[in-house]
């Protein structure tokens, strides 16, 4: 015990002294899923903006499991120095209501640097679902209730999140189908063998565009550049039912204040990058504004996250653990 | 339609076929291969890591280099499993039964040829497949839903009881203990933890590759451990590096069979491609004149495996190419590079991105014939790495067995995993167990309970559902009749010792 | 009695009852046609359980002499040990720490290794490791950890 104090507080008055050099070598970002998916596709751009400005390598590492808990723990437990960042997503704030025994507080345990981006999602279905618009679709569910079956992607990924929201929203159960992932619920659902999910848009614009699915409604403020037709839920008549997949970059807790500065720079730069904003723009994501892309903005969005899904996830009486 | 294919093939041929991208993908198969051939690194993770070198590359380039080093890391795989009983991912665990064996006969040079060129015919009948059909192709593959990978599932696990050379009832139990394994961790349905003794790390269940690298890998060094090794190699004698006139004629159907039904089930995402070298030794076990030479290293158990694996691999890409919608963990890296390079992936790939598309085609072929150009003289290099002394070379697999496992999710856990499946898998060895049915249980038996219990839910509770759609109960009633084709040697036998009592 | 099948039916019966007890006590079971959590595994266990059952009621009944040439304790512990030294210490020591610990503990495994040769055995697959690793592949680990300096 007295070791690790006594380590920690050398390892403290360490990086201090070198935090006016960060970042020196090259900064590793964990990303808490598998490599391939959209959390990494995110990331990597993100870590490849931001090096630019930071002048070193940031080397992503993918630390995939429980829902994102362990790569999130992983960086909760790392030396504050600065060369280890979390790129997470909703996640974050979903995770205390979802796993009851989580090991780390996701406001306590870090140090926002900023938003990265968010996504809004959409409500699709197989081709012949017979609801034409989403009016339709809401009375054809509060009609057919558990007949309508609702594919997602297991407990605490956005497509169930979403769901839980929806249904909590017009007061319908419908039956939900766990799927591992997206890509087989979107194989199902072109196929047809299920009726309907919700998915970020990064997901769906490909199969949206090519009449593959059919697309109700988006979740956002604003229609989506990528999807022009697509109504909001706001016009669509149920404002409430609003959600984004949003993106934050996270220290672990201690991090010293100067090497936050640099990194919150190296974000909001790399907010700008043209590259980043062709790509995210092609993937239907919103990289996020200048006031945005800051620990304030990030540590607020949290709190509000949390309180926002803490009573609807335990409404819905669903855990990971 | 004909027309059409020559002219989308030429137009992918001559975007292949620059020498700017015939070195790239002659780089990324020769660095697949050197990273494959590390024990206990697979495809996914070879991948992964040599994924931001190609960034920096064109759209073109960089996929037809990540295609390069897919193929590549599969051959690179299939030289483990053959030389030291090593495989990377679940179909090299097949190459392994007859490859390693070969090789301990001092037959590595003809083992590894013979999964060369196998896999280089698969790769060319498989190219021309996914160039020719992949329209139709997916559309047969889009009929499967949950109570058709059922049916699929349950075929499989019928078919692996005919892949054990000892006991039925000890085979049985294998596949029910990998199966029971591979439900470690999150129930899907419930978000139930099974099994997890409290870990989060295993929430996600146990890691494939620490499984097999300890089951196979380190249970056959401790194996080799039993006598006093002097400062020489396991294997002495080295035979001949190319395959006899009698092991070509041996190969031959095999490697057709094998490229007939990997192509095939390649093509449905989900598990399908699992079953490609798994189906293809059993059904080459079941048709031998000689079944008894299987385990034993008959060049048959390798050459139709790895034809089966190839054509999967390549097959896979069709849901990708025609859907976007990835087949396996590779196909979700390519997507993951397709976004970070500015495509979006999905089926207007073809029509907008035409010399993209058919480029990556032509590049699946030129990429085989360049593994098969660089690995023919590589495999004397491969096999005098035998005759290093075993006194350094278990060392070694062993560290780059733990770097290579701990690479996969930088998860110390996977390590421990390791470790027990190791005494666990020598345990079973010394009691004539064999590990690949456990192997092929562990990888089934999550999509095994995902879709049974799937289809369950959206037939809600209607058993019928299984029999009510042709391509399920058909797929079952194949099931059936294939277990009792594995029954019936012993019946067969049964009845004529009877008959000799009587006699 | 046939001690070799008697072990094994030993093996598949505490592995069947363990994840048999476990899904039945500690998960929800349900039923055929609501499947639990708890359903398929405790299905399974019973059937290696069974299986178990029967290969030891036959083997009670035969005869044969098992003694198995099995590996020297000395083996085992050092191979065993490997992979685990270098997950305790990948993280704290470092990568190239971790790799030499491996491979000096794995290289100790041959009977009548000398200390002096395992140590060369260790540097040389460290050094080896190191450059195909770290500078060949990129992969994302530190060379020497927090443990032993920044």
């Amino acid at each position: 015990m007295k070791l690790t104090v006594t380590i920690a507080a050398l390892a403290l008055s360490v990086s201090q002294v070198f935090a006016a050099d960060y970042p020196e070598r090259s900064i590793f970002m964990v990303v808490p899923y598998a490599a391939g998916g959209p959390t990494d596709t995110i990331a990597r751009l993100t870590a490849d903006a931001m090096s630019k400005s930071l002048g070193q390598q940031i080397v992503v590492e993918n630390v995939a499991g429980a829902g994102g808990t362990i790569g999130a723990r992983r960086v909760a437990e790392a030396e504050p120095d600065g060369y280890t960042v979390l790129v997470h997503h909703i996640g974050m704030a979903t995770a205390p209501a979802l796993y009851r025994q989580l090991p780390y507080k996701p406001l306590e345990a870090f140090e926002p640097i900023g938003l990265v981006s968010d996504a809004p999602m959409t409500v699709i279905a197989r081709s012949d679902f017979e609801p034409k618009t989403f009016e339709d679709l809401v009375a054809f569910i509060k009609q057919n209730g558990t007949n309508v079956t609702y594919a997602h992607a297991g407990l605490g990924a956005a497509s169930h999140l979403c769901g839980t929201l929806f249904m909590s929203t017009i007061g319908t159960q419908m039956t939900t189908v766990p799927y591992k992932g997206n890509g087989p619920i979107m194989t199902d659902l072109i196929g047809k063998q299920i009726d309907m999910t919700c998915d970020q848009a990064t997901n769906t614009v490909g199969p949206i565009t090519q009449d593959q699915v059919k697309a109700y409604t988006i979740t956002s403020e604003a229609r989506a550049d990528a999807l022009p037709d697509l109504p909001t839920t706001a016009e669509a008549g149920l404002p409430s039912f609003k959600l984004g997949v949003w993106h934050g970059v996270y220290a672990p807790k201690g991090t010293p204040k100067e090497v936050i500065e640099k990194l919150t720079s190296a974000l909001q730069a790399a907010m700008e990058d043209s590259t980043l904003k062709e790509r995210f723009a092609q993937i239907a994501t919103i990289p996020a504004a200048k006031d945005q892309a800051t620990p304030e903005a990030l540590h607020t969005k949290l709190d509000s996250e949390i309180k926002r899904w803490d009573p609807i996830i335990k409404a819905a009486g669903q855990f990971a653990d | 339609m004909t027309v059409d294919l020559i002219s989308n093939l030429a137009l992918g041929m001559s975007a292949a076929i620059t020498p700017h991208n015939i070195l790239f993908c002659f780089v990324g198969a020769l660095l697949g291969t050197l990273v494959g051939v590390l024990p206990g690194i697979g495809p996914t993770a070879t991948i992964a890591m040599l994924l931001p070198i190609t960034l920096s590359l064109s759209p073109e380039t960089s996929l037809i280099m990540l295609a390069g080093i897919y193929y590549g890391a599969q051959y690179g795989g299939s030289t483990t499993a053959i030389l030291i009983n090593l495989p990377g991912e679940s179909s090299s665990a097949v190459t392994a039964l007859d490859g390693y064996q070969m090789a301990r006969q001092g037959r590595a040079g003809p083992a590894l040829a013979a999964a060369a060129l196998s896999s280089f015919f698969a790769g060319t009948i498989a190219t021309v497949v996914v160039a020719a059909l992949a329209p139709p192709l997916t559309s047969i593959a889009l009929r499967f839903g949950s109570p058709e990978y059922f049916g699929l599932m349950v075929l499989g696990l019928a078919a692996s009881i005919v892949l054990a050379s000892g006991s039925v009832l000890k085979t049985i139990a294998m596949v029910s203990m990998g199966l029971i394994f591979g439900l470690v961790g999150t129930d899907i349905n419930t978000g139930a933890m099974r099994f997890t003794l409290g870990r989060p790390e295993l929430a996600d269940g146990l890691n494939f590759v620490a499984v097999a690298v300890g089951i196979f890998g380190i249970a056959e060094i401790l194996r080799n451990l039993e006598t006093t090794i002097e400062r020489t190699a396991v294997i002495k004698r080295v035979a001949g590096l190319w395959p006899s006139r009698a092991d070509f004629k041996a190969m031959i159907a095999p490697a057709c069979r094998g490229t007939a039904l990997g192509s095939a089930l390649g093509v449905l995402p989900g598990g399908g491609a699992i079953l490609a070298s798994f189906a293809s030794y059993a059904l080459e076990k079941k048709i031998s004149k000689s079944p008894d030479r299987f385990g034993q290293g008959a060049i048959e158990g390798v050459a139709g495996p790895e034809a089966a694996n190839n054509a999967g691999a390549q097959t896979s890409f069709i849901p990708m190419l025609t859907l976007g919608v990835p087949a396996n963990p590779v196909m979700a890296l390519m997507i993951g590079a397709m976004i970070i390079q500015g495509i979006v992936p999905g089926p207007q790939v073809a029509t907008s991105q035409p010399v993209l598309f058919w480029g990556l085609i032509a590049s699946m072929w030129i990429g085989n014939l360049l593994l098969v150009v660089l690995n023919l003289p590589l495999i004397g290099l491969w096999v005098r790495l035998l005759t290093v002394p075993y006194t350094v070379l278990f060392p070694a697999i062993l560290a780059f067995a733990s770097i290579g496992v701990y690479s996969v999710n930088s998860n110390t856990f996977d390590l421990y995993v390791m470790a027990a499946f190791g005494i666990f898998g020598y345990v079973l060895s010394k009691l004539e167990f064999e590990p690949a049915p456990m192997l092929l249980g562990f990888v089934l038996g999550p999509l095994l309970e995902e879709h049974l219990r799937r289809a369950m839910t959206i037939s809600h509770g209607d058993v019928m559902i299984f029999l009510n759609r042709p391509i399920s109960a058909g797929l079952l009633a194949v099931a059936l009749a294939v277990l009792s084709i594995a029954f019936l040697p012993t019946i067969a036998k049964r009845r004529k010792e009877v008959f000799v009592e009587e006699d | 009695m046939d001690t070799k099948n008697l072990t094994a039916a030993c093996v598949l019966l505490s592995v069947g009852l363990g994840f048999g007890l476990t899904s039945f006590y500690g998960m929800n079971v349900g039923s055929a046609l609501r499947m639990g959590p708890g359903y398929f595994p405790l299905v399974l266990s019973i059937l290696i359980a069974s299986i178990g059952a029967a290969i030891g009621i036959k083997a009670l009944t035969v005869s044969m002499p098992f003694r198995p040439q099995v590996a020297p304790i000395r083996a085992v512990a050092a191979i065993i040990v490997a992979p685990i030294l270098f997950g305790l210490t990948v993280r704290g020591l470092g990568f190239v720490p971790a790799v030499a610990l491996t491979t000096l503990s794995a290289a100790m495994a041959a009977k009548g290794q000398r200390p002096l040769a395992a140590l060369i055995i260790a540097v040389a697959i460290t050094a080896f490791c190191l450059a195909v690793f770290y500078y060949g592949l990129g992969l994302p680990v530190r060379l020497v950890g927090p443990w032993i300096g920044v």
